[in-house]
């Protein structure tokens, strides 16, 4: 604890997590005055599971909801306005949103126009302020989330909303969703939120508060991710992964976005390839060079990713290779899990070089250009000195 | 780490923390767009200097607040309504509760009252009646211990009816939680001994009692690692300002551990020892806890003995065989309670025939334990504790906690 | 094509008819158990005179009213409304209601899962609590009680018999 900088931390969200958690849903909508939520999803075979779950799951609750399921990642402001008008005819009180990250960054926005009464939406921008209280906005987690979902950050066409208000006053973990069989989903999940995590929990700006998320979180991905992914653990161990995914994001609001995630985001940002995924490529490089600089603490990991009987068992001074090889090797052991034919490097995940350039490019506007560029040259696969030279694949 | 079949954990609560975090509090008022807070304390408080502090902190951001200081030792609806009035009548938008547990009860009172424009307090009394966010309240705690600026719930007594409301609602939690160190820099060492154990055994039995989560777990590990390390240095200590504020950050760790997780049996004696007798709930917190431990060994062993981590650090956690770790805690907690015992010059009583009132009169005589005991069981801690309590087993617990004697184990009725 | 569809959310008949029956089956139980257990009898002379709690289900039912007439226990129907209670315990939703009602979780269980909010005064929902935990030992086979409750009481053998006989009959045929 550093006393000199007051410590804060804040996280807006419930989480309800378990057996039949979806059940409890029109009771936590009474709670907020809410009776007539309005859905949000996409199209996709997995979303559209969830949705049959999620709608039975609101049996006997004589409840009528609006449901919007055309959710894509080219989902816009014109069409965040027209469902703002549809709320506040058909007077829809509450937004769930269910499924991955670019679900919810559409209902948060749209949550924002809803909340600030903006009469056009298609106006609103990354500077509008958002100073109070939104409307109820409840996140139900699925396999495909990226962990981002319970944070107070929102990207929506290019733009990266902020606000601690933005955050679903509810995550829920239903094992049903958690765990759909489909290993290669949780593990993306999983590795997006172990990269982050693991930042937040080497940070100079570390808090107690935040310590107790980032501690739990890592600890249930680092017991259960590779059983979640091969299909070992059943539902036990892919529900332990999305508490460990829906804390990400409660740690993530209270960092500030760090080395890996940039990392993640803009090769998302340029060729959609899942952050964990790129996460996972680039984890061990970004924890080296972490290492080399001043005030990162790599031993705090070595507890949450060990167990207590080995952290007791260790000495301090090795803690730091400790960590890093149980991370290494978790890593190894998840994309094992995923299969053969995961890709080692990005260029094998089918980014062609002068999309890289692209990527290299955005990076070199970032204040750690410097280091997010060899970092992501590495990534790409190939050495960074032939890689300057600027040849085409 | 277990994750139970069902869960929830909810701590809506900004929390800041640190030697200047009054005034950081301020900016964030300001920032959310508040004029005029009411602070709402009590003359003690106020009598220690504490609301100066407060005050200038405010008045650096904000230019106006006012300030009431009439909130009795016991939470009264006849001031909860002459509050509400008072901010009405003023003009405020928010309140800043500065103290303890009744003073918190108050602002709550006082916040549900401003917010719902309600007539009457009770039409909002239970669990769940409140339906939507309240207006904006700060808590700002000055002890280390109860945890009440975390809690979702308030108890508000009417002395003319003689009724006692309970409010239970995630509104109730404070939108924010200021832990400064100057607010618990003057706190006596008797009061700071025991309130600290409060917070001890908040993260102890949320701990092995049946609701723990992973998320309050971490919450109760964080918090004994910093509660148990600087508990004596605060009381041998009080102007330590570092010890003091890991002691109030420590101690709201517990809270959100508790009331995310829920208490035992430690604090189901202690609510029936405190109402029986009078005697203040962080004693009997420091008494009961190495009992409500060595009652549930049988069933929690293996949970109570990773409690030897945080405690004692990794070198004594790792030369303990597994199988004693749970023991060692109960006497590194009587242990602790010795030591407090003779940093406050036997004012923290170790055991119940040793606690007295001001004028050396036992509190606690033999006879009443019957009543204890069945006191006890019309609280609801028992729910949560791992093993069943009935009244033959509550005696046996308060006989030895009179004695002092640690509880014969083989006399507890496994279920 | 409109953006947006109106979607009505499904019945649960089967269920319902299930936790219907079985809270009006717990209710009468409990009519039954005041009259032939001993501390069942017990905790229902220390509540007040007109002491009358609810379980059920939210947030449509069904629901059961358990209360003392003229010093008898008595089970007082499916509705809640139009009569003040003292404690209504209240379960979640249907699910929930379901597992315990299967007796797959005790209601101090299901309390801990944060299945029930508990609506009343404490020394009344943990009285109704203790007798609803008895009920469970006489309706179930000790093997699935024992999973029930806490701890599973040593009761005399004619307690167990002659009570679970007693308790049985009374609730099946209601005298
Ligand atoms: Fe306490």
């Amino acid at each position: 604890m550093n006393p000199e900088s007051p410590i804060s931390f804040t996280c807006l969200v419930k989480i309800n997590s378990g057996d039949r958690a979806l059940e409890n849903l029109p009771m936590e909508l009474s709670g907020f005055d809410a009776a007539r939520p309005l859905i949000i999803t996409g199209k996709d075979a997995a979303d559209r599971k969830a949705l049959r779950t999620l709608i039975r799951a609101f049996g006997d609750s004589g409840m009528t909801f609006g449901l919007f399921d055309g959710v894509t990642d080219t989902t816009d402001l014109a069409v965040i306005d027209v469902l703002k008008r549809t709320c506040l005819e058909k007077d829809y009180d509450a937004i769930i949103a269910l499924g991955g990250a670019e679900i919810v960054d559409a209902a948060k926005v749209l949550n924002v126009s809803l909340s600030l009464k903006v009469p056009d939406a298609r106006k609103i921008s990354a500077e509008t302020p958002i100073r109070g209280r939104l409307r109820p906005l409840m996140v139900v987690l699925t396999a495909g989330a990226t962990g981002l979902e319970t944070s107070s950050v929102s990207r929506f066409e290019g733009m990266v909303f902020r606000s601690e208000y933005l955050a679903p006053n509810l995550v829920v973990i239903d094992p049903r969703l958690a765990d759909m069989g489909d290993g290669k989903r949780i593990a993306e999940s999983g590795l997006a939120a172990l990269g982050r995590l693991v930042e937040a929990h080497i940070s100079t700006d570390k808090n107690p508060f935040r310590d107790a998320y980032s501690f739990t979180a890592i600890r249930l991905i680092a017991e259960n991710l590779k059983d979640a992914v091969a299909g070992h653990g059943g539902k036990k161990a892919a529900t332990a992964v999305g508490n460990g995914v829906a804390m990400s994001g409660c740690v993530f609001s209270n960092t500030g976005a760090f080395l890996l995630h940039k990392l993640g985001q803009v090769v998302y940002d340029v060729r959609r390839i899942h952050p964990g995924l790129t996460m996972s490529m680039a984890m061990l490089d970004v924890l080296d060079l972490y290492r080399r600089r001043d005030g990162h603490d790599l031993a705090a990991l070595f507890h949450p990713l060990a167990g207590d009987e080995e952290f007791a068992l260790s000495r301090p001074e090795d803690r730091v290779d400790g960590a890093l090889s149980l991370l290494r090797r978790l890593i190894a052991d998840v994309r094992d899990a995923m299969g053969k034919d995961t890709p080692r490097n990005l260029r094998e995940a089918g980014v062609p070089w002068y999309m890289m350039e692209d990527v290299l490019e955005r990076l070199e506007a970032d204040p750690d250009g410097p280091y997010l560029r060899p970092l992501a040259e590495r990534m790409w696969g190939e050495e960074p000195s032939h890689l300057k030279k600027g040849q085409p694949t | 780490m277990i994750v139970p079949d069902y869960y929830e954990f909810c701590c809506r609560v900004k929390l800041l923390a640190g030697h200047d975090a009054l005034e950081r509090m301020a900016d964030v008022l300001a920032e959310r767009g508040i004029k005029k807070p009411l602070i709402v304390t009590d003359k003690g408080v106020a009598g220690a200097g504490l609301i100066d502090i407060v005050s200038k902190a405010l008045s650096v951001s904000l230019n106006a607040h006012l300030v009431a200081d009439t909130v009795p030792p016991d939470s009264d609806l006849r001031v909860v309504n002459e509050l509400a009035a008072f901010y009405r009548d003023e003009g405020c938008d928010a309140v800043i509760a500065v103290g303890g547990g009744s003073v918190m009860d108050t602002a709550k009172g006082i916040n549900i009252i401003v917010s719902e424009n309600a007539a009457d307090l009770m039409a909002f009394s239970g669990v769940g009646a409140l339906k939507r966010p309240l207006k904006p309240m700060v808590a700002v705690p000055t002890t280390a211990g109860t945890g009440s600026e975390v809690t979702q719930v308030a108890v508000i007594k009417d002395h003319e009816r003689h009724l006692k409301m309970a409010f239970g609602s995630y509104f109730l939690l404070p939108d924010m939680a200021v832990l400064d160190s100057r607010m618990t820099l003057t706190v006596p060492p008797f009061i700071t001994a025991m309130t600290g154990m409060d917070a001890i055994s908040h993260a102890m039995e949320a701990y092995y009692c049946l609701q723990k989560n992973p998320l309050s777990d971490a919450h109760s590990l964080a918090a004994l690692s910093l509660l148990y390390r600087n508990l004596p240095v605060v009381t041998e200590t009080p102007g330590d300002r570092e010890a003091r504020l890991e002691m109030a950050v420590g101690a709201c760790l517990a809270g959100i551990a508790f009331s995310n997780s829920m208490v035992g049996m430690v604090h189901n004696l202690g609510h029936a020892t405190g109402s029986v007798c009078g005697v203040p709930h962080g004693l009997c917190m420091a008494i009961f806890l190495p009992y409500g431990l060595e009652y549930n060994m049988h069933k929690r062993g293996d949970i109570m003995g990773e409690l030897l981590l945080p405690l004692a650090g990794e070198a004594e956690y790792r030369e303990t065989p597994r199988e004693q770790r749970a023991k060692k805690v109960v006497s590194l907690v009587r242990r602790m309670n010795s030591k407090l015992n003779e940093l406050t010059g036997g004012r923290h009583a170790r055991c119940l025939r040793e606690v007295v009132d001001r004028d050396g009169v036992p509190m606690v005589p033999r006879e009443v334990l019957p009543e204890i005991a069945r006191a006890a069981l019309l609280d609801g801690a028992s729910v949560y504790n791992p093993e069943e309590a009935d009244y033959d087993d509550n005696v046996m617990v308060l006989e030895a906690a009179w004695e002092g004697e640690p509880l014969d184990r083989g006399k507890v009725k496994g279920g | 094509m409109e953006l947006v569809r109106d979607v009505q959310a499904g019945k649960k008949p089967f269920k319902r008819a299930y936790v219907g029956i079985f809270l009006w089956f717990t209710g009468k139980a409990v009519q039954a158990a005041a009259r032939s257990d001993e501390q069942v009898k017990r905790e229902f002379d220390a509540l007040p005179d007109d002491f009358a709690f609810s379980m059920g289900c939210l947030p449509n039912g069904p629901w059961m009213v358990v209360g003392k007439e003229e010093g008898a226990v008595k089970y007082l129907g499916g509705n809640p409304e139009g009569r003040h209670q003292h404690l209504r315990l209240k379960i979640k939703n249907l699910e929930a209601a379901f597992l315990i009602l299967t007796f797959q979780e005790s209601t101090a269980m299901a309390t801990v899962r944060n299945r029930i909010i508990t609506d009343g005064e404490l020394p009344h929902a943990l009285a109704v609590m203790r007798v609803l935990d008895i009920v469970e030992v006489y309706l179930l086979p000790r093997r699935i009680a024992k999973l029930a409750v806490k701890r599973y009481p040593r009761w005399p053998l004619k307690r167990k018999l002659f009570g679970r006989f007693a308790v049985y009959t009374r609730t099946l045929l209601g005298f």
